[in-house]
């Protein structure tokens, strides 16, 4: 049981080395490579003028390829260290901010590799894997205590409905994370017309289409925490933070849904809201720190 | 006054009225007013949940300039304030309008779209396809047709001018998916609003072993605690608990079971949870009559005692006595602070205190004495007697006839949002022309700015020339958005 959790541990530290390789790999990847050219000029005096000019070209497909597969190492890792964990609580880990945190960054480095083959664009990488590593650096911040497996109290211990309800927000922060790097590239694209970034409709698209799968997930969160807290508390809604901040950030989604069929705000304004949205997410996700709440149990 | 110029008026403002209808309307029908309702209510949301932080207080700490606002903003009730319930009132009527205003012409699409197009719309399509054969247009377009259809999708014609206009679409009911969803989020409120209207809820239903309660709430009701039980981790906190209880009407038990935290008992539409428990004391108190004034369990807890704030006591009235009688137990938690501790009892004992409920009453002053279990004292010219120790369970009971609603109104708003993502509505325009060796179709989706529509139609124009033996020759013009609109044919390789 001890050595489950220390490996489950060794694990996730080796995942973190390879999601923090891949998204070197990957920003090397979409910015692409500078290029410096060095012109030589002859004067009317007979002297030489050398002039310098940089640019950037496109980064050699060889680079992006190793960065995902860096990333799958990185999820595979992060399988593994879940797996060891998920045996030695005999449950999923999903309880506390460290397991949530941990399950987030397998099902963000997972729904972004998807999203990346269906799409066949890389460049995205650049934003998601800074933020999965990002999300890593978190974990090993987090009081060492919350890296024991503990019991549950009993408001927790309805199994199948926590389960789902607690998997279905990390799959919505994921893939909301997927949106947020879509936006993130649309605008850039959208502004500077980098030759070799992905095509802004195409940056829009993936984005809608992440919100697709996020926007729904999300409804199910809040659909299912009203279903638990009735069962636990008698009530299906209380108006407890944590709720609310969700709801919030589902309102915010819905905004966004609404713009991408107005004239003029389809694109970039759309992306805007996404950006404020997954400003959203991240206030749920870390909104522990901030307010109190029936959600506050479980270490933060 | 002529009658010309009456019905004039009549007409000047009939036609005001329609103005000012109109425009309201249009204000409901509106998508963008929709976007900044929708925000708004986001907004409100999120000062309500800001109110649990300690943020603004800090601020008002180092500030104290701001201190009455962040005072007022910490008073403010948001979701009970006016503008929250104006804000639901003014969407929810919204959805309704919108859902009435657009119904007439989402059927429209479904049931009899418009076949006809222009060659104007195909060429400047962004993406488009175009197949050559060298047979006559009727013939080409019926061979379109059955490979359109082959890929599940609905295939209208129409001849014009010689040439066959075709329309194919799959898929077509899911255009209706929104109304369902956006009719749950009226139906959650409406949900709501029934539950607060003829629902109860009992936050602490105390009710020790053994005794009986009655619920109330015209339930006619009462409730039986047959036995309590619990089970503790090593550090002391609760792992589980549960309470049997047994439920009676007219003195007869209607239903008997368990509950625990998250399994909560079910009678009808009331349901009875598990949520906390605690120490009770069992008493019979009789006067000098020998009148029994209270023979039942009295749970320790809700109430504290100045003699030791920290142990579970109790406070009841004994109206007929004219005296209030407080109870007091043990205070078993070492980690309690001991010097508040003015009564020192030990296990098995508790410390009974009676004082006057008013001025002219047979006992001037509150008198008290330490009792052990079984045992009886007189205190004033009553006799109470220490039955035993017992427990009491804290249930809350919750009717809410809104439930129904909402779980509808869960399933329309996830099923909705799964057809309307999932299965979205895919269209396609084409019109088959004769040229000098047969004829040619040209098919564009109706997909404008949508990359995903444009790649389905891309593979659908694959699938359909691999069907048919043609290779189709596919255009793509850049998106007006891209600043370097160019146009490229490209022929597949199949
Ligand atoms: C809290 C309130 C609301 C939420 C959360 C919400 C959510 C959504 C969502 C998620 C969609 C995307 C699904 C789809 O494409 O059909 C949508 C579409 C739509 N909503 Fe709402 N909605 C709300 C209120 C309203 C209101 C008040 C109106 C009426 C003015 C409205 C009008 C529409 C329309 C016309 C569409 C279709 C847009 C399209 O075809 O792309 N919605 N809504």
């Amino acid at each position: 049981m001890e050595t489950l959790v220390r490996l489950s541990f060794y694990c996730f530290a080796a995942a973190t080395i390879a999601f923090a390789a891949s998204a070197l790999c990957y920003v090397a990847y979409a910015i692409g490579r500078v290029r410096l050219r060095q012109t030589t000029l002859a004067t009317n005096a007979g002297t030489t003028m050398v002039s310098h000019e940089a640019s950037l070209e496109p980064a050699s497909l060889g680079i992006g390829r190793f960065a995902t597969l860096l990333a799958w190492f990185g999820v595979a890792f992060q399988v593994a260290s879940i797996l060891f964990r998920t045996v030695a609580g005999g449950r999923l880990p999903l309880s506390n901010m460290y397991e949530f945190s941990s399950t987030f960054v397998l099902l963000a480095g997972v729904v972004y590799l998807l999203f990346e083959r269906w799409y066949g664009v890389r460049q995205l990488g650049a934003i998601v894997l800074p933020l999965i590593v990002g999300m890593c650096a978190y974990i090993w911040l987090l009081p060492a205590e919350l890296r024991e497996v503990n019991a549950l109290i009993p408001a927790l211990q309805n199994r199948p409905l926590m389960t789902i309800h607690v998997s279905m927000a990390i799959l919505a922060y994921a893939t909301f994370a997927v949106a947020f790097a879509a936006a993130v590239l649309f605008l850039v694209a959208n502004r500077w017309q980098v030759a070799w970034l992905p095509s802004p409709d195409l940056l829009d698209d993936l984005g809608y289409r992440a919100v697709t799968i996020g926007f729904p997930a999300m409804s199910l969160v809040l659909i299912l925490g009203s279903v638990w807290a009735y069962r636990a508390w008698g009530t299906y809604w209380q108006w407890d933070p944590k709720e609310t901040a969700a709801l919030f950030t589902w309102l915010i989604y819905g905004v966004y849904l609404h713009t991408r069929s107005l004239r003029g705000w389809r694109g970039s304004r759309s992306a805007v809201i996404l950006l404020v949205a997954f400003a959203a997410v991240v206030f749920t996700y870390f909104g522990n720190y901030v307010f109190g709440g029936l959600h506050a149990y479980g270490g933060v | 006054m002529t009658h010309a110029s009456v019905q004039q008026r009549t007409l000047q403002s009939r036609a005001l009225a329609d103005i000012v209808v109109d425009r309201i309307w249009r204000f409901f029908c509106s998508v963008r007013a929709a976007v900044v309702e929708i925000a708004i209510l986001a907004l409100l949301v999120l000062v309500g949940t800001l109110r649990g932080s300690s943020v603004p207080q800090a601020i008002a700490d180092t500030f104290p300039v701001t201190a009455p606002i962040v005072d007022r903003w910490y008073a403010w009730d948001v979701y009970r304030s006016l503008p929250f319930a104006g804000i639901l009132t003014l969407l929810s009527v919204a959805i309704a309008v919108c859902t009435i205003n657009r119904a007439p012409g989402i059927w429209q699409a479904i049931a009899h779209p418009s076949v006809g197009t222009t060659h104007g719309f195909l060429r400047n399509a962004e993406t488009s396809a175009s197949f050559a054969a060298s047979i006559p247009p009727h013939a080409f377009a019926g061979q379109l047709g059955t490979a359109l259809r082959s890929k599940r999708y609905r295939v209208l014609t129409e001849e014009r001018n010689g040439e066959v206009h075709l329309y194919a679409d799959r898929w077509r009911f899911s255009r209706l998916a929104t109304f369902p969803f956006h009719l749950a989020l009226i139906m959650i409120l409406a949900g709501g609003i029934v539950g607060a209207a003829w629902g109860f809820r009992e936050n602490e239903f105390y009710i020790p072993e053994g005794s009986v309660r009655e619920l109330g709430h015209g339930t006619g009701l009462h409730v039986r605690l047959d036995d309590f039980s619990e089970v503790y981790r090593e550090d002391g906190t609760a792992l589980a608990y549960r309470s049997d209880i047994t439920l009676m009407r007219d003195g007869q038990p209607v239903q008997s079971g368990s509950m625990t935290v998250n399994n909560p008992l079910t009678f009808g539409d009331i349901v009875f949870y598990q949520s906390g428990f605690g120490q009770a004391v069992a008493l019979k108190i009789e006067d000098s009559a020998g009148q029994v004034l209270f023979d039942d369990a009295l749970p320790l807890g809700p109430f504290q005692s100045r003699l030791n704030p920290d142990s579970p006591a109790a406070r009841i009235d004994l109206l007929p006595a004219g005296v209030a009688l407080s109870v007091v137990a043990p205070d078993e938690n070492p980690a309690n602070a001991p010097e508040l501790d003015t009564l020192q009892l030990r296990p098995g004992q508790m410390f009974f205190m009676i004082r006057p409920l008013g001025a002219d009453r047979p006992i001037a002053e509150p008198i008290g004495a330490t009792v052990s279990q079984g045992d009886s004292i007189q205190l004033g010219d009553l006799t109470l007697t220490f039955v035993r120790e017992r427990r009491f369970s804290v249930l809350q009971v919750a009717r809410n006839p809104g439930i129904p609603l909402f779980i509808a109104a869960s399933v329309l708003l996830i099923g909705g949002l799964a057809i309307t993502f999932y299965f979205p509505h895919r269209r396609v325009r084409g019109i088959v022309s004769t040229t000098t060796d047969g004829s040619v179709a040209r098919l564009a989706p109706i997909a404008r700015r949508d990359w995903s529509a444009k790649r389905v139609f891309e593979r659908l124009a694959l699938d359909i020339g691999r069907q048919l033996g043609i290779g189709p020759e596919l255009h793509v013009n850049e998106p007006a958005s891209a600043l370097t609109g160019s146009r490229q044919s490209v022929r597949p390789s199949l």
